[in-house]
């Protein structure tokens, strides 16, 4: 008998953190939250589309019945795919349960040089070079810029990132914009690298972020973009950044009602336009320390929370932005390996959809691609794990350790043949002898880091030269557009 | 009736904002010396909360807590000090510039400096630059602080600043600047007079800044 009943060859090691009466309380909580407290919408389209669809309004306050809620619910999509822009499959992303992706974070203020090492405002050459470096990192599964430009015409950082982010890497990005009128220039510009708005629908090649305010409010650029999005089709997230203490209760089962509840008017108003489309959730979910007030980017709660979010997320049906890979740290140390790989592996082990801030540090105000670098071989190592053991006839080997026997070894055997390469290979952790690790120039983990930071920064092209010329063309005429709208218009954070 | 000025540097530690009220008012009541009530029975109070904060003794909602209390005590004793007996306890207009929604920071800021003996106006997130130049004539703050927290928005403050000038009223005002992509450069660049990091260096150096100006 060669086969077995119902019969489980893999299992992933998840963690769950919540009972299912616990995930059911956190949603109902959600649902009185929505229900009783409602939330304030700063925008009179959404308002309208709200009443609408059966819920009470009241001045900027909107409340939703829990029927407009499970009805949202029920048209959001099991599955969503996201394409790379030239055609190929292998940086494909599919949106849907237990698959993981992990990508760096938008913008902070601040960079870490890759030359000096030091602290600087970021600049437009660093978003096609974190491009460049994520196209070639194995784990990254897809793209932010880990800064926001400071050296192009105030309002238009939002723009500029993608047109030369996307440019350089084919891994899907996950985009932002100040306001819809960037969201719309981001979009002609996902729309000329697909090739036709047509083409786009069928293969959408970017995602979009948006974020509601903790506690319980859309703002009017927030919601405005959710819409456009939906209108559109681009599949987008719509996360808080909740603060627990702050901005949300001190106590996680609150947070979660929290943001989970924000989140959710992205949700309804996302589907009420536009059945179907993808919308994915989650945030940044930690605590505000109360000694420093900081957000806490390095905190134990940080995972946890994400963790536990992950679940209500996904008990409602919906894809989970999560977080990891980040570190309340100024320089890369032992501090920012360690919050990393913890909150790397929580993430991993919770089985998260997206996963962002890889490359996070100072509590999120600073980039740090060469973080950016150790994380991805942090996923690759808690990818082993996440993979688990295969047991069937061929893994257990009972055939094979019977012709080996006691005693002996099994470094002959064809069946170790097929088999070692499955082992995990490091490419910064050091195996080496000692002396070898003498003779090779006693480099730390930081030493290799950063050498391998700078080789691919030197020596990887990316797909740049790959470019239609027609898009590239396409997008430059955007980036001037833009720039003419600039003058005429007030962008957010620009009045 | 007597009063005990221990009694209320105490209570303000415990952060106990109605009993603290009560016992200023006892104290009043008792013809206790306004400017003896702040000095040797609040401000102490206040430094020892300080303290421990920074030692990591006390928590910021703990603060938050004792912040109030002296808030709530000052509005009893504002009325009856003399301008030269409020000292540094002044007046503070805050808000967010334009087209920025970050809010808790400013609040923290405005909370610190209400426990610092100000009487604290905070005019709210997504400021345009004209609200804070009417509030800047309105209520004659001896600081005016603006907070961005996007490097987008941070150009509001220096038009503030401007702006202030145009109205003829940019010296009689201490404008204050923060936020966490704000820097000490930053904030000279644009003509600020000072900067804070945080909630409690930006009471401090406000502190040794009119304390500076006196001598
Ligand atoms: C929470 C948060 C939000 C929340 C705010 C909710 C709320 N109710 O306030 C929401 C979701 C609204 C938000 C929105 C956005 N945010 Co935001 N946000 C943050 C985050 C994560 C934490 C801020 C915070 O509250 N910290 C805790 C408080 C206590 O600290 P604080 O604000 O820094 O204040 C302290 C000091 O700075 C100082 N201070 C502050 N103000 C003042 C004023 C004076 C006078 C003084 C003396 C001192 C002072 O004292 C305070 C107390 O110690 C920061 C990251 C970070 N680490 O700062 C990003 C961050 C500031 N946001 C950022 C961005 C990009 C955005 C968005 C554009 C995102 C988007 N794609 O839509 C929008 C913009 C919305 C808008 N128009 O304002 C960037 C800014 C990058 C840049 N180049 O400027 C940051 C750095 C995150 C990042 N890494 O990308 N955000």
């Amino acid at each position: 008998m060669k086969t077995r009943t119902n019969y489980t060859t893999y299992q992933s090691p998840q963690f769950s953190i919540l009972s299912e009466d616990q995930k059911e309380r956190i949603y109902n909580g959600m649902l009185r939250t929505l229900q009783y407290t409602g939330a304030n919408v700063h925008h009179e389209g959404a308002r309208e589309l709200f009443k609408k669809a059966g819920c009470k309004v009241d001045g900027v306050r909107v409340y939703f019945p829990s029927e407009v809620i499970t009805n949202a619910l029920a048209t959001v999509p099991p599955v969503t795919e996201i394409f790379p822009w030239d055609g190929t499959t292998e940086k494909k992303i599919t949106v849907e349960k237990n698959r993981s992706y992990f990508g760096p974070g938008p913008t902070p203020p601040n960079f870490i040089d890759t030359e000096t090492l030091e602290r600087r405002k970021y600049l437009r050459k660093d978003a096609s070079l974190v491009a460049r470096v994520c196209d070639a990192l194995p784990n990254m599964g897809y793209v932010q810029s880990l800064g926001s430009i400071s050296d192009v015409t105030n309002g238009l950082a939002d723009v500029y990132e993608f047109a030369d982010m996307v440019r350089n890497t084919t891994t899907p990005i996950m985009s932002w914009s100040f306001d819809k009128e960037g969201c719309r220039d981001i979009h002609r510009m996902g729309i000329a690298m697909a090739g036709s708005e047509e083409e786009f629908r069928q293969r959408p090649n970017y995602i979009f972020y948006g974020e509601p305010i903790s506690p319980l409010v859309s703002d009017y650029h927030a919601i405005d973009k959710c819409m456009y999005c939906a209108e559109n089709r681009i599949p987008q997230v719509y996360s808080p950044c909740a603060i627990g203490g702050g901005t949300v209760p001190a106590t996680h089962a609150g947070q979660l009602v929290v943001a989970l509840s924000e989140s959710m008017v992205g949700v309804i108003a996302s589907q009420l336009i536009s059945p179907g489309t993808c919308v994915i959730i989650g945030g940044v979910q930690s605590i505000l320390d109360m000694q420093y007030s900081i957000y806490s980017y390095g905190a134990p709660e940080l995972s946890l929370l994400s963790a536990a979010h992950t679940e209500v997320v996904h008990h409602c049906g919906l894809p989970m932005y999560s977080q990891s890979g980040c570190t309340d740290t100024k320089k890369m140390d032992m501090q920012s390996a360690m919050e990393a790989s913890l909150s790397i592996n929580a993430a991993m082990m919770s089985g998260a959809n997206f996963v962002h801030d890889n490359g996070y540090t100072e509590s999120g105000l600073t980039g740090d691609v060469f973080q950016t670098v150790l994380d991805d071989e942090l996923i690759s190592m808690a990818r082993v794990i996440e993979r688990g053991v295969e047991v069937n006839e061929e893994t257990m080997a009972v055939e094979q350790i019977n012709n080996v026997g006691p005693g002996g070894h099994y470094l002959y055997e064809d069946h170790t043949m097929n088999w070692f390469r499955e082992h995990w290979r490091p490419t910064l952790m050091n195996r080496s002898s000692y002396e070898d690790w003498v003779q090779q120039g006693e480099k730390t983990l930081k030493d290799r880091v950063i050498e391998k930071t700078r080789d691919l920064r030197d020596n990887y092209e990316g797909p740049r030269a790959k470019v239609p010329a027609r898009a590239d063309e396409e997008i430059e005429k955007i980036l001037k557009e833009a720039e003419e709208r600039i003058k005429k218009e007030q962008p957010a954070g620009k009045k | 009736m007597s009063y005990d000025l221990g009694k209320i540097t105490e209570t303000l530690i415990q952060g106990k904002v109605d009993r603290l009220t009560e016992l200023t008012q006892e104290a009043i009541d008792s013809n206790a010396e306004p400017a003896k009530i702040l000095n040797e029975g609040l401000l102490p109070g206040m430094d020892n909360v300080g303290e421990k904060w920074k030692n990591g003794e006390m928590f910021m909602p703990e603060v938050l807590r004792c912040a109030k209390a002296m808030s709530k005590s000052m509005d009893i004793l504002r009325p009856r000090l003399t301008e030269g007996e409020l000292g540094s306890a002044g007046t503070l207009v805050i808000g967010t510039v334009a087209g920025d929604l970050h809010d808790i920071g400013k609040d923290l800021v405005g909370m610190m400096f209400e426990g610092a003996g100000y009487k604290v106006i905070n005019i709210g997130i997504d400021q345009p630059n004209e609200n804070f130049v009417n509030a800047a004539i309105e209520h004659k703050p001896d600081v005016l602080g603006m907070s961005a927290l996007l490097t987008t928005t941070m150009p509001r403050m220096g038009e503030v600043v401007n702006s202030l000038k145009e109205a003829g009223i940019r010296d009689q005002i201490t404008v204050m600047v923060g936020g966490a992509p704000v820097t000490e450069e930053y904030a000279q660049e644009i003509g600020a007079d000072l900067y804070g990091a945080n909630a409690s260096t930006a009471v401090d150096v406000t502190r040794e800044y009119f304390a500076k100006a006196k001598n």
